[in-house]
């Protein structure tokens, strides 16, 4: 995954979709991973995350065309709209659960997100049946031996597979930060 | 790989999954390292939503004219955020695909299918009504008797036909003789040997045929087709009358007429229509029901059925004379079972006539 970094080829995708919005699905493929990631350490639910990311995307969407390139990466402004939209959601929050000063002062770490949208990229990379398996273990939340079911094999050579695609996973992810 | 260490990773992220707290220092040196990628994977994405939200932007992108119209704000001003209208409405998934690609639905196009349903309701409502209304013209045209058609037997020319024969189950066959009388009506079956010389209530005997047929007559009554002169029976038959066969007539037939045919006349056969025979007509014709293999095939066409009808109007002796398939035969033949018809007419009497009746299959 490439950094946050603006480049020529992103401003070429931004001032396309400005002039024809069927590009924004470009722009959408490319940044996805990292709204998504931003937002899910944030909120207590993949409901809510999936809500708040889908939210960001309306909303750059119908604002693209007052977007002005100024150098900064796309990806930044999409997280600045997702940090206010958190933070709308927060401050509505808070009048029920009381948030602590740094809780809203949490939307920096971006390494942090770089990093979990990696793992995103990198699942689906892996081989067919280790990447079913991290699917339905961690996503659907499914058990063992649902899985096992699924896919025909013991409980036991599904554990290996869970565990062979996540030591893949850091394989990959220490060879990518070297 | 051991399988200690996969189980106690397994183990490592049920807790995870569960939200419990763990203890880094409790895991196996295999396991450990790979804890905080387990933990990073709780926060994937489903390939479902990141489709269906590709879908959505998709849809806008293609309307993004109206949305401008609608005048949403930047989202440079997140204070002044208001929820875009898709967050708010559900998304169905695609009806030809199998991939995850859903669409968004809205109000309008609820709208578009419910008139489109009850467009299509009113129609169907209003072709029923016009079919109740025109259910004569319609049922005229699914099945009914064809007096004119290819099919039908040729009219009897200047003669009609017909049958019968008799008996009382003796051990010798009938002797020759001539036949009684013949009469549109029978009260007494003829015999050779009267078996009751003193009858309470005496009848001259009959046979049923047209009254215009005249054969000739003599003292001695028998069967005019045997040659068995001495000793006088009335025959192997049972039913009365004379003969080898069945019913009150003279014969080897079946019925009150004289011959080897059914019913009433003379000859080989029941009554036809023509030569004073009326066409029987139906009064009761429930439409035949489709077989399941030629709806869907659908299938069309015409089965044709021989049949008598009898002096009470109940179509017998069924049989199918031109057969269509796909079990539409049967269900002609169920039809046409349940059918009844004013009978035909000779000399103002029913009388039994055999007609041929064409069961046709349209689908509308």
């Amino acid at each position: 995954m490439k950094a946050i970094e603006p480049d020529a080829h992103e401003r070429q995708l931004i001032e396309a979709a400005q002039r024809d919005p069927s590009r924004f699905g470009e722009l959408y493929e490319s940044n996805f991973d990292r709204v998504y990631a931003f937002v899910a350490r944030r909120v207590p639910s993949r409901e809510e995350a999936e809500d708040l990311t889908a939210e960001v995307f309306h909303q750059a969407l119908a604002g693209l065309t007052k977007f002005e390139w100024q150098g900064t990466p796309f990806a930044a402004w999409l997280v600045g709209i997702a940090s206010h939209l958190i933070a709308h959601r927060w401050q509505r929050a808070a009048r029920e659960v009381e948030v602590s000063a740094d809780e809203l002062e949490s939307f920096g770490a971006p390494e942090e997100t770089e990093r979990q949208a990696m793992f995103a990229q990198l699942v689906d990379r892996l081989p067919d049946d280790q990447r079913h398996v991290i699917r339905r273990r961690f996503l659907d939340q499914r058990s063992i031996r649902d899985i096992a079911q699924e896919l025909g094999r013991s409980e036991g050579a599904v554990k290996q597979l869970q565990f062979r695609a996540i030591a893949n996973l850091r394989n990959q992810a220490r060879s990518r930060h070297a | 790989m051991h399988n200690f260490a996969a189980d106690q990773l397994e183990e490592a992220v049920n807790t995870l999954i569960a939200g419990k707290p763990f203890h880094p220092n409790q895991w196996d040196p295999q396991v450990e390292p790979l804890l905080p990628i387990a933990a990073e994977l709780q926060y994937l994405p489903r390939a479902e939503f990141r489709a269906r939200l590709r879908a959505d932007l998709l849809y806008r992108t293609r309307h993004a004219t109206f949305d401008r119209a609608l005048s949403l704000r930047p989202a440079a001003q997140p204070a002044a955020v208001s929820k875009p209208r898709a967050s708010s409405e559900s998304v169905v998934p695609p009806l030809f695909s199998t991939g995850n690609v859903s669409f968004p639905m809205r109000g309008s196009h609820l709208a578009i299918s419910f008139a489109l349903h009850v467009a299509a309701l009113a129609l169907v409502a209003a072709l029923g009504w016009w079919m109740v209304e025109n259910r004569a013209a319609v049922r005229s045209t699914l099945a009914g008797l064809i007096p004119t058609d290819i099919y039908l037997l040729p009219p009897a020319r200047g003669e009609a036909q017909g049958g019968g024969s008799g008996g009382d189950q003796d051990k010798m066959k009938a002797s020759h003789g001539t036949a009684p009388r013949f009469s549109s009506e029978q009260l007494t079956p003829p015999r050779v040997i009267v078996r009751s010389e003193a009858p309470r209530l005496s009848a001259e005997p009959t046979v049923i045929s047209p009254a215009d047929v005249v054969l000739p007559q003599s003292p001695q009554a028998g069967d005019p087709m045997s040659r068995i002169f001495a000793p006088p029976s009335n025959g192997t038959g049972s039913g009365g009358g004379i003969g080898s066969g069945q019913g009150g007539g003279v014969g080897s037939g079946e019925g009150p007429g004289v011959g080897d045919g059914r019913g009433g006349g003379i000859g080989a056969g029941v009554f036809r229509v023509g030569g004073g025979v009326t066409a029987p007509r139906a009064i009761y014709d429930p439409d035949p029901e489709y077989s399941e293999e030629a709806r869907r095939a659908k299938f069309q066409g015409s089965v044709v059925l021989g049949a008598i009808i009898g002096p009470d109007g109940r179509p017998r002796d069924l049989r199918v004379a031109r057969s269509l398939g796909m079990g539409l035969d049967q269900k002609a033949l169920e039809a046409v079972t349940k059918w009844r018809f004013s009978p035909a007419m000779k000399d103002g009497q029913p009388v039994a006539v055999q007609v041929n009746i064409e069961v046709s299959f349209r689908l509308y």
